[in-house]
C-alpha cells in the first residue's frame, strides 16, 4: 500500500516538472509546478514528517504558487509574453544532465547508506519540531529573523528608489 | 543534551559571542536611528554610529582563547576558536574600510546611505556567524545570511540597467550555486546522520568508510566546490564577477571582492580540512582516500588565474580590470588550500590580510576618482597624477603590491604562497602562477602608465576629500609596513592554525 503511495506521489511529482521546465507558456507552467509541490509534500507524509508536508501544502502551494500565479496574471502581455526555452548550448546542457544524472544513480545505489533495521512508528512531530526551535536550534531561529529583518530594509530600499524616481 | 544543559548553554554562549552581539546591537540601533531621529540625510552621523558599533564589535573580538581546541557555544553549533577569532577581526575591519569609503562616495544617495550601512553589517554578522558555525545547517543559514544581502546590496542601484543586470546575474548564478551546495551537504548528511561538521569528519575518514562508494565522495565534493567556488570567483563560476563588480557602487564591489570572497575561503578550509581530510603529524593533513580534492583544487586554481589575468589584459574599465584581477587572486589564494598543509594555510590567511588592504586600496582610489565629473574609464586616469599626485602614488603602491613587486606587502604574501607550494613539490603549479604574475605585470602596469605617463585625455578636477585621503592613507600604510615588518603577523597567523 505504501509502495503505492510513493509510486503515485512520484509520478504526481515528476510528470509535471517536465512541463515546468519545458513549457513555453509561462502559466502552464506555473500550474505544472502546483503538482510538482503537492507530489513532494506527499513524499514528506509517506517519510513522516507530517508538519513539513503542511507546510510545504500552506507555504509553497498557497503562498509562493499563487504569489506567481498573480504575478503572471497582474503583468499585462501575460497571454502573449512566451518565455523561449531554447537555449543556447543545448547540446552541452543534455549531456551534463544525462552525466549528473548517471552519477547520482551510481551514487545512490552503490552506496551502503547507514538504514535503520526497521521503520519507526509514524509519530506527530509538531511539539518535536517546537522543542528543537527554542532549544538546539534557537540561535539559528534568531538569526533568521534579522536576516528577514534586513531584507525586508533591503526591499524597501529598493522599492522606494523606484518610487523616487517617478 | 536535554533541554536545561542547552538553554544553560545557549545563556553562557553570549560569553563567547560578543562580536555578534555588538553587531546585532548596531543593526537594531541604525535601523532606530534611521526611523526616529530627524536628520535622515545626515551621513556623518551614521557614519559615527557605524564605527563605534564595529569598534565595539572589534573589541569583543579581541579576547583570543588559549591552547587547545576551542570552546563549543550555542548549544555546540559554534566553534570560538582561533581561527574563527581571526576571521571575525577581518570581517569587521572589512566592515569598517566598506562604510568609510561608502560615506565618501557619490554613488551611494545620501536618503540611502542609512541602510547601506545596516545591509553591509548585516551582511558583516552572516560572515562572522559563517566564520564561527560548525554544524551544518547553522553554516547554511549563515552562508545565505551573507549571500541575500550581498544581492540587495548590488541591488541598490536596481533601476539603472547596469545595476540592475549585475544584481540580477548575481542572485541567479547564487542561487543555484547555493542550491547545488545544499544538495551535497544533504549527502553527507545521509551518509553520517549527523549535521555536526567535526563527528562528519570523524565518520567520513574513518577506516569503516574505506570501502565506500566512491562516485558519492566526487558527487559530495563537487557539490560542495560549486557553492564556495562561486563565492570565491573561481572558474568555472567567476562568470558573474566582472558585470556585478561593475553594475554595484563602487564601495559595495570594494566589500564584495574583499569580505564574501574572504568568507568562502574560510569556509572552504573550515569545511574542507574538516570533512574531507584528518591531521596527520604535526603540521599536515592527510586527503580522504575516496577523491584525490587536493589535485582538483590544484587544477582549478590553474585555471582560475591564468583565465583571470588573461581576461583583465583588455580591459579599458578599471573596476572590470579589479574584477578579472580579483579572480586571478582566487586562483593565487587557491594554490594555498590545494598545499594540505599547515603552510598553505598561514599563506592564505597571510594572504587574506595584504589582500584586504591593497584591494580595498585600490577600490578606494576608484571611489575617490568617481565622485564629481571623474569616472570608471581608463581615460579618466590618463594624466591624473598632475592633479592628484598622492592618490596617484597611493594608486601605484596598491598596484605594485598586486602584481607582488617588493619592498610591498603582495610582494612577502605571494612569497609565503609560493613557498607553500613548492614545499609541497606542486612545481607545475608555481610555474603556472609565476607565469600569470608576470602578465598581471602588463595590465596593472598599463593603469599606471596611464596615470604618469600619458597625457590627460579628459580634462576634469578630481574632488578627493580629506576623508578619502584618511582612508586611502590608512590603507596604504599597512601595505607598505607589511612588505618589510610581517614578522608579527606572521607570527599571529601561525598561531591560529
Amino acid at each position: 500500500m505504501k509502495n503505492f503511495a510513493f509510486n503515485v506521489f512520484v509520478i504526481i511529482t515528476l510528470i509535471p516538472s517536465f512541463w515546468v521546465a519545458l513549457s513555453s507558456n509561462i502559466v502552464h507552467a506555473a500550474f505544472s509546478l502546483f503538482f510538482t509541490f503537492f507530489g513532494v509534500a506527499g513524499l514528506y507524509v509517506l517519510l513522516g514528517a507530517d508538519f513539513l508536508g503542511v507546510l510545504q501544502v500552506l507555504v509553497y502551494i498557497s503562498g509562493i504558487l499563487v504569489l506567481i500565479i498573480f504575478g503572471v496574471m497582474m503583468t499585462q502581455r501575460a497571454q502573449m509574453e512566451h518565455i523561449s526555452t531554447r537555449l543556447p548550448g543545448r547540446f552541452a546542457g543534455a549531456v551534463l544532465s544525462v552525466l549528473v544524472f548517471g552519477g547520482f544513480m551510481v551514487a545512490v545505489y552503490k552506496t551502503a547508506w547507514p538504514k535503520l533495521t526497521e521503520l519507526p512508528e509514524p509519530v506527530p512531530t509538531t511539539s518535536e519540531i517546537g522543542n528543537l526551535l527554542l532549544g538546539k536550534y534557537l540561535i539559528p531561529f534568531e538569526v533568521a529573523s534579522v536576516l528577514l529583518l534586513a531584507v525586508l530594509v533591503g526591499a524597501a530600499l529598493i522599492v522606494r528608489q523606484s518610487v523616487r524616481k517617478e | 543534551m536535554d533541554l536545561v544543559q542547552i538553554a544553560r548553554s545557549n545563556l553562557e554562549g553570549f560569553r563567547y559571542a560578543g562580536t555578534e552581539v555588538a553587531l546585532c546591537v548596531l543593526i537594531v540601533a541604525l535601523l532606530l536611528s534611521g526611523v526616529i531621529l530627524p536628520f535622515r540625510k545626515n551621513r556623518r552621523l551614521f557614519l559615527i554610529i557605524s564605527m563605534l558599533g564595529l569598534a565595539l564589535a572589534m573589541t569583543a573580538s579581541l579576547k583570543q582563547p588559549g591552547a587547545g581546541k576551542g570552546v563549543r557555544y550555542f548549544a555546540d553549533l559554534f566553534l570560538w576558536d582561533s581561527f574563527s577569532v581571526f576571521f571575525k577581526l577581518f570581517f569587521v575591519a572589512a566592515a569598517a574600510f566598506t562604510i568609510l569609503m561608502a560615506q565618501m562616495n557619490r554613488e551611494v544617495e545620501d536618503y540611502e546611505f542609512n541602510e547601506c550601512c545596516l545591509l553591509v553589517v548585516s551582511v558583516t554578522l552572516g560572515m562572522v556567524l559563517l566564520a564561527s558555525s560548525v554544524d551544518l545547517l547553522m553554516i547554511y543559514l549563515a552562508f545565505e545570511t551573507m549571500s541575500l544581502l550581498s544581492y540587495l546590496l548590488v541591488g541598490i542601484r536596481f533601476r539603472e540597467a547596469r545595476g540592475g543586470e549585475a544584481a540580477l546575474k548575481y542572485v541567479l548564478y547564487g542561487a543555484f550555486t547555493s542550491g547545488v551546495m545544499l544538495f551535497g551537504f544533504s549527502l553527507v548528511y545521509g551518509l553520517a546522520g549527523t549535521t555536526d561538521i567535526m563527528e562528519i569528519g570523524r565518520i567520513l575518514n574513518s577506516a569503516h568508510m574505506a570501502g565506500q562508494n566512491r562516485a558519492l565522495f566526487v558527487l559530495m565534493v563537487l557539490f560542495f566546490l560549486a557553492g564556495l567556488l562561486f563565492k570565491t570567483a573561481s572558474f568555472p563560476f567567476h562568470i558573474w564577477c566582472p558585470d556585478v563588480y561593475e553594475g554595484a557602487p563602487t564601495p559595495v564591489t570594494a566589500f564584495l571582492s574583499v569580505g564574501p570572497k574572504a568568507a568562502g575561503f574560510a569556509v572552504f578550509i573550515r569545511l574542507f580540512y574538516t570533512l574531507f581530510a584528518r591531521e596527520v603529524g604535526d603540521q599536515g593533513f592527510a586527503a580522504i582516500e575516496q577523491v584525490d580534492w587536493p589535485a582538483i583544487v590544484a587544477v582549478i586554481s590553474a585555471i582560475t588565474m591564468s583565465l583571470g589575468n588573461l581576461s583583465a589584459i583588455h580591459q579599458d574599465n578599471v573596476k572590470r580590470l579589479l574584477a578579472y584581477s580579483s579572480i586571478a587572486h582566487a586562483g593565487y589564494l587557491l594554490m594555498g588550500i590545494a598545499c594540505l598543509d599547515k603552510l598553505g594555510l598561514e599563506a592564505v590567511a597571510f594572504y587574506l590580510v595584504v589582500y584586504l588592504f591593497m584591494n580595498l586600496g585600490a577600490f578606494a582610489v576608484v571611489t575617490a576618482v568617481n565622485n564629481g565629473e571623474g569616472g570608471e574609464d581608463i581615460r579618466f586616469y590618463r594624466g591624473l597624477s598632475a592633479r592628484a599626485p598622492m592618490a596617484c602614488v597611493a594608486m601605484a603602491v596598491f598596484l605594485f603590491s598586486l602584481i607582488g613587486i617588493p619592498p610591498f606587502a603582495g610582494f612577502v604574501g605571494k612569497v609565503f604562497l609560493f613557498s607553500a607550494v613548492i614545499l609541497k613539490k606542486y612545481y607545475w603549479l608555481a610555474i603556472v602562477a609565476a607565469i600569470n604574475t608576470v602578465i598581471s605585470l602588463y595590465y596593472y602596469v598599463r593603469l599606471i602608465k596611464a596615470m604618469f605617463i600619458d597625457q590627460a585625455e579628459v580634462s576634469f578636477e578630481p574632488r578627493v576629500s580629506g576623508v578619502s585621503y584618511a582612508v586611502i592613507g590608512a590603507l596604504a600604510l599597512p601595505t607598505l609596513v607589511l612588505g618589510v615588518y610581517w614578522q608579527p603577523l606572521a607570527a599571529f597567523i601561525e598561531s591560529i592554525f
